[in-house]
């Protein structure tokens, strides 16, 4: 069953992609590409481009040189869209508090650095996994990207969850299915760059990216499509801190 | 395959934390009713006397070096512990904010739109604080200001009290153990 090139291969490489453009298009009909242009970028490009490795992978005419060639075209497009849409959810996040916008750039640029630095070591001190570059390359470039990506997202997540700002629902979607999604991609792909493993062991380390991703595409379309259950909303009463409550605190206060 | 396994752990960790957070945030939407009640009060005059810097010279002049830094490791304690409890009660006022920006009436929205600011900018200016204190503590004779958390939280207790009038204008409200 986890066999590469088995259905249920077929159907994880497709699949999620497919809905990622099905999504995209759902996202123009309702004006969320005004409010997300990155995501929608993104939901359209990487689905094209995935499908594109998909392609390439399937049809047998395409040798194996064209396949990377291919593949590293595709990670490149999409590590792109990535960090952009990352810059998209940092603005949505903190873009309506003016007093935390430039302490969270100067906190970002200074993650980012630290990150590319810890990227550049992991990857310079990783064993080639294969003979040829173009394979080993590929595995360290996806163990760079999802580090960083990892890094970032976390540092958002932990950002806003210090300050209690509670983002909108289709952003908090976002970030959620992306970083789910570079979590599990940056555990694997270290796993693939840095140990020698079997055919077999990779294929199923595939199956994983795989599944996860399309956990990810299934989140986004949660997030962005089902509305909200709205309860019934009314404010949070402001508490009520009446003479008596303070004069016992004081009295409190003041007997030895 | 060290290396492949400290990035395994770094990626499990990361999940981790952000489910943690994912499942945080949407248990708040049930528990923001109870909210109110964890607000701790606090004594802006008594804050106001440990960051005053005439207070700090006075003690300065008057007791010898040994002592002085005794008590003013313990004076940035005792701040230091203020200043916590209002960036514990700035998280909950913005949640209280957030939660009210929801709420459909403009002047509501407004007035919470204002608490949120200012308790975000005070929740900023106590992180602040606490650095400098905690370099204060290890330098007792460095002269420390902590008066931008003053300054803001006396402006959220305003931005508050507004939201609570405007919310239920028959009852008095106060977030401040003093006015």
């Amino acid at each position: 069953m986890l066999q590469a090139h088995s259905i249920l291969w077929h159907y994880l490489w497709v699949a999620p992609n497919v809905l990622l453009f099905v999504l995209a298009i759902f996202a123009w009909r309702r004006g969320l590409h005004k409010q997300f242009p990155v995501f929608f970028a993104f939901a359209i490009v990487g689905s094209i481009a995935q499908l594109s490795v998909y392609t390439a992978d399937v049809i047998p005419s395409v040798p194996a040189e064209v396949f990377w060639r291919v593949f590293w075209a595709g990670l490149l497009i999409e590590a792109l869209l990535k960090f952009s849409l990352i810059g998209e959810i940092f603005a949505h996040v903190f873009g309506p508090y003016p007093s935390l916008v430039r302490l969270g750039r100067f906190l970002i640029r200074g993650v980012g650095v630290a990150l590319v630095l810890s990227a550049t070591m992991a990857a310079a001190y990783a064993p080639k996994d294969s003979p040829y570059w173009i394979i080993a390359g590929a595995h360290i470039l996806e163990q760079t990207i999802y580090l960083i990506e990892c890094g970032l997202l976390l540092f958002i997540f932990l950002f806003s969850a210090y300050f209690r700002l509670s983002s909108s629902r289709p952003i908090f979607g976002i970030a959620l299915g992306l970083s789910i999604s570079a979590c599990v991609h940056l555990a694997t792909w270290a796993v693939m760059a840095n140990s020698g493993l079997h055919a077999s062991q990779r294929s199923s380390i595939d199956f994983l990216n795989m599944a996860t991703y399309h956990a990810c595409v299934l989140i986004w379309f949660y997030y962005l499509l089902v509305p909200p259950k709205f309860a019934t909303k009314s404010a949070v009463p402001i508490p009520e801190h009446n003479l008596e409550i303070w004069n016992r605190e004081l009295e409190r206060f003041l007997q030895p | 395959m060290t290396l492949a396994i400290v990035l395994v752990i770094a990626a499990i960790l990361s999940l981790v934390f952000i489910l943690r957070i994912t499942v945080s945030r949407s248990l708040q939407v049930s528990g923001d009713f109870k909210l109110a009640g964890q607000i701790q009060p606090i004594d802006v005059e008594a804050f106001r006397n440990l960051v005053d810097l005439e207070e700090d010279n006075y003690l300065r002049r008057r007791l010898p070096p040994r002592q002085f830094r005794i008590v003013r490791r313990a004076r940035l304690r005792a701040t230091a512990a203020y200043v916590q409890a209002a960036g514990h009660n700035a998280a909950l006022l913005v949640r209280i904010g957030t939660t009210a920006l929801e709420v459909g009436d403009e002047q509501i929205a407004e007035a919470a739109q204002r608490l949120v600011h200012d308790a975000v900018l005070l929740r900023r200016n106590a992180a602040y604080a606490i650095l400098r204190i905690y370099v204060a503590r290890a330098l007792p004779t460095w002269n420390l200001t902590a008066s931008p958390v003053l300054n803001s939280y006396e402006r959220i207790t305003g931005s508050a009290m507004l939201l609570g009038r405007l919310q239920n204008p028959a009852a008095p409200v106060r977030i401040a153990a003093t006015y």
